[in-house]
């Protein structure tokens, strides 16, 4: 065994490669049966199917994380506060509109399922749902604004 | 009046014998990381305990440069060990910390490690823990030379090498840590578990020279 051309560094490195490029794609399968029988038990199976969608796309994460980790100079006192900027930044106007696209077609189902405009029958929530998530800046600012209309205090 | 060539000798041999207690406190300190019960290791705990030492071994005769500053005068013996079997002693201790316990005995520490992490994850603990700890060890040696290529062979050697040891940490091994971070979020967020806790710790270790410099900034 050749110890002098074994490194700690190497040997993490080829475990995440590892983890990242063998486990996690297996365990993507995984995943995708458990989420079959748990919706085969009307049981919640999306916990399921979104991480087998993580597991497959996880160089695509790291590399998401990479780009929120380069938003300064590596040196720059910000940079972590500027990195937690850039992920929630990200959350809020990419994948949010499109949850907001997924709760308007559950929304349509509903209504094409039940025939049923009534706000108890489920649709009034994947419709507040969807609006929401468009308006995710706005209700931040509407808050901030409440916020601010409160600092005189209470005259 | 001369030092006695024994005493010139002892010392000889306590300063050949450095770059063997180097690599034992190393594999010590490999020892301490499963020891200490998680993949972090504990500040002051058995691991920092012994890279301490393996880094003081490695910058042993650097650090004896400040006794001349403080006025004592240090004259380190030259032209090797006059008594032949204090001269054998050392070739003989070396070659067995060399022969024996780092080319034969570490492995199998390590192989023993592998199947720790098994049966780590047979009583439903974390396997990863055991996993690092034989990978650590494998790489002792390398990891020695690393601390020897981070000696600057000034008095500031040992803060020198301890410097490079943290930006090799947070420049090599944060980055590759993120990643298994973000394969355990993904995991905890399958198993109904905390994971945004993770993602934090993917993000804070892709950027731990920033936040050392953010609480330098708050100073």
């Amino acid at each position: 065994m050749n110890l002098g051309a074994m490194s700690f560094d190497q040997g993490i490195l080829n475990l995440a490669n590892w983890l990242g490029n063998v486990i996690m794609p297996t365990l993507a399968a995984v995943f995708i049966i458990l989420s079959v029988l748990q919706f085969s038990k009307g049981r919640e199976f999306a916990h399921s199917m979104y991480a087998a969608l993580a597991s497959l796309m996880i160089s695509g994460l790291v590399r998401a994380m990479e780009t929120f980790a380069s938003q300064a100079a590596w040196n720059n006192p910000d940079l972590y506060w500027l990195s937690l900027l850039a992920l929630i930044d990200w959350v809020a106007n990419v994948i949010l509109p499109v949850y907001a696209a997924s709760q308007v077609a559950a929304m349509a189902l509903k209504l094409g399922v039940s025939s049923l405009v009534h706000p108890t029958s489920g649709w009034l929530r994947h419709f507040l749902t969807a609006a929401f998530c468009l308006m995710l800046s706005g209700v931040l600012r509407l808050a901030e604004f409440f916020v601010t209309q409160g600092t005189g205090g209470i005259t | 009046m001369p030092t006695p060539p024994v005493l010139d000798d002892l010392i000889s041999v306590l300063l050949l014998l450095a770059p063997s207690a180097a690599v034992l406190s190393l594999v010590l300190a490999g020892i301490s990381l499963r020891r200490e019960g998680t993949m972090t290791f504990t500040i002051g705990g058995g691991f920092t305990k012994w890279m301490f030492w393996a880094v003081f071994f490695v910058t042993l005769q650097p650090l004896l440069g400040w006794f001349s500053s403080f006025g004592i005068t240090t004259p380190l013996p030259s032209g090797g060990i006059a008594t032949g079997w204090i001269g054998s002693l050392v070739a003989d201790i070396s070659q067995f910390i060399t022969g024996f316990v780092v080319q034969r005995l570490v492995p199998t520490l390590a192989a023993f490690f592998v199947l720790r992490a098994v049966l780590d994850g047979a009583s439903g603990q974390q396997p990863l823990a055991s996993i690092l700890t034989a990978m650590f060890l494998l790489g002792v040696e390398t990891t020695y030379g690393l601390l020897q290529s981070y000696n600057t062979g000034t008095p500031y050697a040992m803060a020198d090498v301890l410097d490079s040891l943290w930006n090799h940490l947070a420049g090599t091994i944060m980055p590759l840590a993120a990643v298994l971070a973000l394969v355990g979020a993904i995991l905890n967020f399958a198993t109904h578990k905390p994971f945004m806790r993770l993602v934090a710790v993917s993000l804070a270790m892709l950027t731990t020279s920033a936040i050392w410099k953010l609480v330098v900034s708050m100073m």
